[in-house]
């Protein structure tokens, strides 16, 4: 066994990411870690690669044990990384992004003529191509990955760790890079990857562990699973009871036609995507993050645009709007990650509940002070935001509060279409129910609801249909009755029904 | 002189484009790692002022520039730690090490020496100014190089060191990286706050230089706020020049020229002004069309919501 | 975090700043073989000894309160406007322009010269904005480039084509304003002008405006997180060309203000040489860009000038004593995000990054 981590766990304060994982990886092989974000796998990999201590257990590399400081321990241990978010230097040649560090050359200078022989080299072994004197920012995806991929070789690794690799990769470039993991594995170098769609492990991987939750559900062999076992052991929980009134659904508040955006070199993060919401009904998509539903919300809301298509609110053409013209036109948005635009972490409780509404609650230019106030206390009353006053700061708010904060601010808009983009992620318990039993309440009153979520069991709680979106496209439809983990969870990862 | 344009045009736009030359050096090794250093106008007036008080205080020019050296290196060190170990606002900096050094030089001026508004001495000897034998009687090169100092020479050699440093040896491709993505440098293992010290504290020694070139070049004297703006239009240069050496030298050899041309026109009676305005309207057009490497604009987002 | 901290916290900052400041007065000071106490006597007396010396400490804090002003808001929508002197300068020509050619009686040709200034300096300011908006030229940099474009220029225009030709100056300034058209005196025989009342009315708007106008919630905003301005449906563009006419128009009116209550002419490199502009920056900075902390920031500012020049008049130790305090101070407050920065180290490394 070359390396072995025991009984490995990872806790952040009272939250555990990663609960007692075992994990084993044997000259040669490739072996995949697959499950839904927030399952713990980067949390596992960056404990493996020195970014990272556990709270306990321990790492054996060939029956030594070993103990990894930083990443530097790790390269030099012969673990070598390939980031989901290329570490790479643009500008710079291919030669010498995979030569640094310890770049060839006597004394002081930098023989560079040597690194593109040495380049040269290292295709030939391994038998990937790549223009060692072409720069990296006029290269393909598909070429930067294998740069990526023979620095670490370069470094001397024995096992290579690859992070969600083909998120940026055409179909042909990840048909590539599978046939380089099965040539170098051949060669005796060994890999683990990490991620969340399985036919793309079921293709190469010798053995698959399944991570939910932050602890193995299982681990099985090639040959020996399918995609619906690999679904099940990476999402199945128990079916929430459904506890909402059947609508029946009005008006098309939102109607997305035949949405795409290119994306750079050849990969389209939004490929002709088509959904449409009616009032009184809430719509799910479901989907690993990154799969372009973070895009498809921002060229709804207009802080995009599309390269092509049309989206409709409340029947009206709005393509290639203003953010403020979307949302006079009827629309409010619970954004996917608050710090980042849902607050202003200097701002007061006050000021962060006004935005959206300061046009309306003005008189000759100046805001209705009391007005905001009486308006903003009654949201922290029913929601039970817990702040010191109106006057601190949100930066003080916990995430659950400023969460319930932003969606009272938005709910208050009072349109007939409402965007919730993970709407209670990083949220305690009791804020998860408020939350959700007002979206409930919200859909009852007729109100169309777009919710996108990486948590399966709130999509399935809330929503009337669910889509799931796989690599910018709407991989299928099911509605409330026939959505199952199972089910969802083989789209989610690229399979079929 | 009869006409505008001639080799002794050249010559003096030679001197004039040393302090800037040296400074702009400075000011793209701190560009290049991600510190725009508006502080090179501060750092150029106390290295003249330091190296006319350790000429006066030494007796000797070599000294003295050791002793403006010294005396930078101080306040570069200061500069460094602020921007980088407590992550300050680098323009911030920069703005207020310029008014210090304004406000510390001419301080100094009354308080050493008991003068105002400038400082001379007879007896101190500025720099050397060579006229090297042979080559003076040459045509066209000899008028062109005759009576400049050694660190005009050593301006010239530095740049072209630097462009060494860069493009030929492992350390300076690594300081290269470490300014192109510090992220991925630290990846790999680069240190990225040891090559920012380095170019902060190594944009002093230049700045100190160019100070040195000032005040004791020409005439040896320190006048207050003598480096008008010097520093301004060397960081103008770093960002014509796109911080690569060549580039910045080209940058400043324009803007020396435009200089010594400007000194013609005011003996000819014609307004300077307009030729004086010509290195920052270039530079301003210049913005229009060149792309900032992402470094610069790294550097430039500090603080601000327009980019 | 109980009342009584969340009112002093903030101004432990800048009194820490001011203090420490002071220490480094003290030590240069001593270097220039003066008495410190007497030293610092000196200078209070300089800046605030006698209605005099009151007055024209407050004179001298009219323009750098106005373009403090206008820095602070500018800084405040998160647009780094640096080109304060550059719309200083174009205000006070402007204003000196149609002060000296426009016809009519004393007070609207006053009136109109103070609009001029205003239009001045936000002209010059947004078209920055304009280049940063629509071809992306860096704002930072082209308002600092800009500055010495606008110098040069007004430098240019009474070196030659308007240069007061009465007299044997051989200065490169304006003809002189005739009185009618001079800002009046507040208090006979003081050089307080109205200028500075116009400067703390200003102050006081913007602070009513940022904190209670819609176009000031948007500000604010835009300044703390643009992303999140943008998410709300704030414009970006509209705000930040107004932003940069109003930051400037400060800027110029700052300008105006100066010539006509104190100068009375333009003379080239007169505002230079007084560094209004830096100043008025370096008081917004220090007081974080709040409307009210800035005016007196200002004033303490002006305050350190004046003193300085009282120390200069009757002690052995130089005037510039006043703008060593003043960049120590600088120095000091850009270390200001230490604390915050500490805390959020702290703060990462039991966070963690989950998953």
């Amino acid at each position: 066994m070359l390396l072995q981590m025991d009984n490995i766990t990872k806790k952040y304060g009272e939250f555990s990411a990663n609960r007692g994982i075992d994990f084993s990886l044997r000259a040669g092989e490739v072996h995949a870690i697959v499950g839904e974000n927030g399952a713990g796998k980067t949390t596992l990999m960056r404990i493996l690669y020195g970014m990272e201590q556990p709270t306990s257990g321990t790492i054996r590399l060939n029956g030594k044990e070993v103990s990894f400081a930083s990443p530097l321990d790790a390269i030099q241990g012969g673990i070598g990384m390939v980031h989901q978010h290329f570490m790479l230097f643009p500008t710079f040649t291919i030669a010498e992004n995979i030569v640094i560090g310890n770049e060839p050359g006597s004394g002081a200078g930098f023989d560079r003529k040597q690194a593109v022989k040495i380049v040269e080299g290292l295709c030939e072994k391994y038998g990937m191509k790549v223009d060692p004197r072409a720069t990296v920012s006029s290269s393909a995806p598909g070429v930067q990955q294998r740069v990526e991929i023979l620095k670490v070789l370069y470094q001397g690794a024995e096992i290579i760790i690859l992070d969600e690799p083909t998120g940026v990769l055409t179909p042909l470039e990840v048909q590539e890079l599978l046939d380089a993991i099965k040539q170098l594995s051949k060669q005796g170098k060994s890999f683990i990857l990490i991620s969340h769609k399985l036919n793309e492990v079921l293709d190469v991987a010798d053995r698959i562990t399944v991570l939910r939750d932050g602890a193995v559900t299982g681990v099985v062999e090639k040959g020996n699973t399918d995609a619906h076992q690999l679904s099940r052991l990476m999402v199945g929980r128990e079916l929430m009871e459904l506890d909402r009134k059947p609508i029946t659904p009005g008006e098309k508040v939102l109607e997305v036609s035949d949405v795409s955006i290119r994306g750079t070199k050849g990969k389209p993060v939004l490929d002709g995507v088509n959904l449409e919401v009616r009032a009184g009904e809430v719509v799910g998509i479901a989907g690993i993050s990154g799969n372009g539903q973070s895009e498809l919300l921002q060229v709804i809301s207009g802080l995009a645009q599309p390269d092509s298509g049309r989206i409709a609110v409340s029947g009206k053409d709005v393509t290639g709007m203003s953010t403020r013209e979307i949302r006079e036109h009827g629309l409010a948005h619970i954004p996917e990650d608050r710090y980042v635009w849902g607050a202003n972490r200097t701002a007061t409780v006050m000021d962060t509940g006004l935005m959206g509404h300061q046009r309306r609650l003005q008189q000759g230019g100046f805001l209705k002070l009391k007005d905001i106030r009486t308006l903003v206390s009654g949201w922290v009353q029913k929601f039970s935001i817990k702040t010191g006053s109106l006057e601190t700061s949100t930066q003080y708010l916990s995430g659950g509060n400023l969460q319930k904060l932003i969606v009272a601010r938005e709910l208050e808009q009072g349109t007939p279409f409402l965007i919730a983009a993970e709407p209670t992620r990083g949220v305690d318990i009791g804020a998860m129910e408020t939350i959700h039993g007002e979206l409930l309440k919200r859909r009852e009153e007729g109100t169309g609801i777009l919710l996108v979520s990486s948590e399966l069991t709130e999509i399935l709680k809330l929503s009337d249909r669910v889509l799931v979106m796989y690599e910018g496209r709407i991989a299928g439809e099911l509605s409330a009755k026939d959505a199952t983990e199972e089910k969802l969870g083989l789209l989610m990862a690229g399979g079929t029904l | 002189m009869e006409q505008l344009f001639d080799l002794a045009l050249i010559n003096s736009a030679l001197r004039v484009l040393t302090p800037i030359l040296l400074a702009a050096l400075g000011g793209a090794l701190c560009s290049r790692v991600g510190l725009f250093n508006v502080g090179l106008e501060g750092f150029m007036l106390l290295g003249a002022f330091a190296a006319v008080v350790g000429n006066h205080f030494f007796g000797n020019v070599f000294y003295a520039i050791l002793f403006a050296i010294a005396i930078v290196s101080i306040f570069s060190f200061i500069f460094a730690y602020l921007s980088i170990n407590l992550q300050a606002n680098v323009i911030v900096v920069g703005i207020a090490m310029n008014a210090l050094a304004a406000g510390l030089t001419t301080f100094s001026l009354r308080a050493i020496f008991d003068v105002k508004g400038a400082f001379y001495d007879n007896t101190m000897v500025g720099l050397p100014k060579w006229n090297i034998p042979i080559i003076e009687d040459i045509p066209v090169i000899g008028p062109i190089l005759a009576g400049l100092t050694p660190l005009v020479y050593l301006s010239f050699l530095i740049a072209g060191l630097m462009w060494y440093y860069f493009y030929r040896t492992k350390n300076g491709f690594r300081f290269l990286a470490a300014g192109e993505n510090p992220l991925a440098a630290k990846s790999v293992g680069i240190r990225v706050r040891r090559y920012q010290y380095g170019a902060v504290l190594a944009s002093g020694v230049l700045c100190a230089l160019a100070g040195a070139q000032l005040s004791l070049g020409q005439v040896t004297m320190f006048t207050e706020g003598m480096t008008a703006g010097r520093g301004f239009i060397a960081l103008v240069a770093t960002m014509l020049g796109q911080s690569g050496p060549l580039g910045v030298t080209a940058a400043s050899l324009l803007f020396g020229f435009m200089d010594a041309l400007s000194i013609r026109f005011q003996g000819l009676a014609l307004p300077t002004h307009f030729t004086q305005m010509l290195p920052y309207v270039v530079t301003i057009l210049a913005m229009f069309f060149f792309k900032d490497k992402s470094f610069q604009q790294d550097a430039l987002k500090q603080g601000s919501s327009s980019r | 975090m109980n009342k009584w901290t969340k009112f002093t916290l903030p101004l432990l900052q800048p009194i820490a700043a001011i203090l420490v400041g002071l220490l480094a007065g003290a030590i240069a000071i001593m270097i220039a073989g003066g008495d410190i106490l007497q030293t610092y006597a000196e200078m209070w007396k300089g800046a605030f000894g006698g209605m005099y010396f009151f007055t024209n400490t407050l004179s001298r804090a009219t323009p750098i309160i106005l373009i403090g002003l206008g820095a602070a808001f500018a800084f405040r929508a998160g647009f780094f406007n640096l080109g304060a002197e550059g719309q200083m300068v174009f205000g006070a020509l402007s204003a000196a322009l149609v002060g000296l050619y426009m016809p009519g009686p004393g007070w609207l040709v006053c009136i109109a010269a103070i609009l001029a200034g205003v239009i001045a300096g936000g002209l010059w300011s947004v078209m920055a904005g304009y280049f940063d908006a629509r071809f992306r030229v860096n704002l930072l940099i082209s308002t600092l480039l800009l500055n010495y474009v606008a110098v040069l220029f007004a430098g240019y225009l009474v070196a030659y084509p308007l240069k007061d030709r009465s007299g044997s100056a051989a200065m490169a300034q304006s003809e002189m304003l005739d009185n009618s058209v001079w800002l009046p005196k507040l208090i006979s025989g003081m050089p307080l002008h109205v200028g500075f009342v116009l400067a703390v009315l200003a102050a006081l708007i913007i602070f009513v405006l940022l904190k209670r106008s819609v176009i000031g919630y948007e500000v604010r905003m835009l300044g703390g997180n643009p992303l999140f301005a943008l998410f709300g449906g704030v414009k970006r563009g509209p705000m930040m060309l107004g932003a940069m006419f109003f930051s400037g128009g400060l800027a110029g009116l700052g300008g105006a203000v100066e010539i006509l209550g104190s100068q009375y002419r333009y003379i080239d490199g007169a505002l230079s040489t007084a560094d209004y502009a830096w100043t008025g920056i370096m008081a917004a900075l220090l007081a974080g860009s709040h409307p009210i902390g800035t005016l007196i920031a200002s004033i303490f500012l002006a305050a350190l000038q004046t003193g300085g020049m009282g120390v200069e008049r009757n002690t052995e130790v130089p005037l510039e004593v006043g703008a060593i305090i003043q960049a120590v101070l600088i120095l000091f407050i850009s270390a200001r995000f230490t604390y915050s920065f500490l805390k959020r180290r702290k703060g990462n490394k039991s966070d963690g990054t989950a998953v």
